[in-house]
């Protein structure tokens, strides 16, 4: 359901105002009747405009009497502890949003970056080729990611004792690991695991190649 | 589609029997009622009190032009008096100045908020759209298998030292070999920005960091007055001119306190205070 945004500001045609606040002041009528009810707490609300000539009391002037003698009971401090004007309001609203998006951005950035190494792993993109800008958030990603990945390694090794080592048939060889130096070269990770792969289907096609040696 | 929260559905108009959620609702709602005060206040230039008990009794109020004058108007406290009318009208103007401008920037920070909700979507649709099955290392870490994760592990470390390796090649400013952060004491190549749960400090770019660099050179030359003629920066050798035109050192009588007249403050200042831990990991 898409709207036309409002612009928040001061409503300069006379009708469409005094429509605005009709509407507006319905609703947040109602919204202070739904906070009250579901939470069970006293709520007053006082809206006075040009449009009214009496200002608007909620519930009822003797509720609103009541929660204003509750009020005024309050010490000084605590009335103002939490209170706000417009200005206040805003400011508060403002850091709270700023905050907000600050966070978001971050993790974006480590999405992004995220995939920037992913990127590097299947041979994509390589070191020399990244951002400037982003070499560093690059290098954080990876640091966390290596963090976790040794977390989880020292969690299966812990509860592995024998059983675990059950390899993923297509992913590895029996063989013990060949170190590839990735360095300088174009190398990628995702290079050395394929050959991996192809050493292994080798040995394997090499093995049946024995057994019907033997059949002879 | 899975419903993953009970967000818009309808609820019975009666006290929530839930504690935990009650609180949560009261905290959203009031927020919410009081975002809508302000709306109407902004809007049709309306005046209103809302007072509101909390459930731990605590009292919240919002009001426009404030609380006590909308309350005193109504008990019929004080009359307002003629002499006070032009004041009340002078401050209200300044105050609507002031209100307009909080409106704006909340427009704005709201915008670019949706912008990076946006952001994050996009995101992980390519995520997941770009599913490739023998990147097996793409899945999630707990799908992986001890030796998966060993080979990955190997892998990533390789990759890790390049990456560190491109990063190095961009810093060749001329630093003082002592302490150039008043304090610290590393021999990093560069300095990260970087909490110890290794999140990225996206504020602290390089270019931001290399004017740092230049900036605490200049604080270990005062002395000296010896200008660094050729700096070598990561976009390349930018002479004497670019990196020390910004700067315009004003020297006062504290010698240690030296004020830089920058041209665009970086956020980067604002860590100032804490200097940069230097991450592990990078050598």
């Amino acid at each position: 359901m898409t709207r036309q945004k409002v612009k928040m500001a001061f409503i300069e045609n006379e009708f469409s105002r005094k429509a605005t606040y009709k509407k507006r002041k319905r609703g947040i009528l109602k919204k202070a009747n739904e906070l009250a009810t579901l939470c069970g707490v006293p709520v007053g609300v006082i809206i006075d405009s040009p449009y009214d000539l009496t200002p608007e009391v909620w519930p009822s002037r003797e509720d609103m009497d009541n929660v204003l003698s509750q009020w005024q009971r309050l010490p000084v401090m605590d009335r103002t502890k939490k209170m706000l004007n417009q200005e206040s309001y805003l400011k508060q609203s403002i850091s709270k949003a700023t905050e907000t998006c600050k966070k978001l951005t971050k993790e974006n950035k480590e999405l992004e970056m995220k995939e920037v190494m992913f990127d590097c792993l299947s041979g994509k993109t390589s070191p020399p080729r990244i951002e400037k800008s982003d070499l560093r958030g690059c290098g954080n990603v990876i640091e966390q990611y290596l963090r976790n990945l040794n977390r989880r390694i020292e969690i299966l090794s812990k509860n592995d004792g024998a059983s675990s080592s059950s390899v993923h048939a297509a992913a590895t060889t029996s063989v013990a690991m060949p170190i590839v130096e990735l360095g300088s070269s174009s190398t990628s990770f995702c290079d050395m695991i394929r050959q991996q792969q192809i050493q292994s289907n080798m040995n394997q096609n090499v093995r049946g190649l024995d057994l019907n040696q033997q059949q002879w | 589609m899975v419903r993953k929260s009970k967000g818009r559905q309808k609820i019975e108009m009666v006290k929530m029997k839930n504690e935990n959620n009650l609180q949560v609702t009261f905290s959203k709602r009031r927020t919410g009622l009081f975002k809508k005060a302000s709306e109407l206040c902004t809007l049709c230039g309306a005046e209103i009190v809302v007072i509101v008990f909390s459930p731990g009794k605590k009292v919240f109020s919002f009001g426009h032009p404030n609380v006590d004058c909308v309350i005193d108007r109504f008990a019929n406290i004080n009359p307002p008096n003629p002499r006070q009318h032009t004041d009340m009208q002078l401050s209200e103007a300044r105050r609507n100045a002031i209100v307009r401008d909080l409106n704006n920037h909340l427009t704005q920070v709201t915008e670019e908020f949706e912008i990076e909700k946006k952001r994050t979507e996009d995101l992980k649709q390519k995520r997941k759209n770009s599913n490739m099955p023998e990147n097996w290392w793409e899945e999630p870490i707990e799908e992986l298998n001890l030796s998966q994760l060993t080979e990955f592990k190997c892998g990533l470390e390789k990759l890790r030292k390049t990456v560190t390796t491109e990063a190095s090649k961009n810093f060749q400013a001329i630093v003082p070999r002592h302490n150039f952060y008043g304090g610290s004491s590393n021999n990093s190549t560069f300095g990260i920005c970087d909490d110890h749960a290794g999140n990225i400090d996206t504020d602290l770019d390089l270019y931001n960091h290399q004017r740092m660099v230049a900036r605490n050179t200049f604080a270990c030359n005062l002395n000296n007055m010896m200008v660094p003629y050729h700096i070598t920066t990561p976009f390349g050798n930018i002479g004497n001119s670019n990196i020390i035109e910004g700067f315009t050192p004003e020297y006062n009588q504290n010698p240690n306190k030296l004020c830089f007249k920058q041209e665009h403050m970086s956020e980067c200042d604002h860590h100032s205070a804490h200097p940069p831990r230097f991450g592990h990991g990078y050598y």
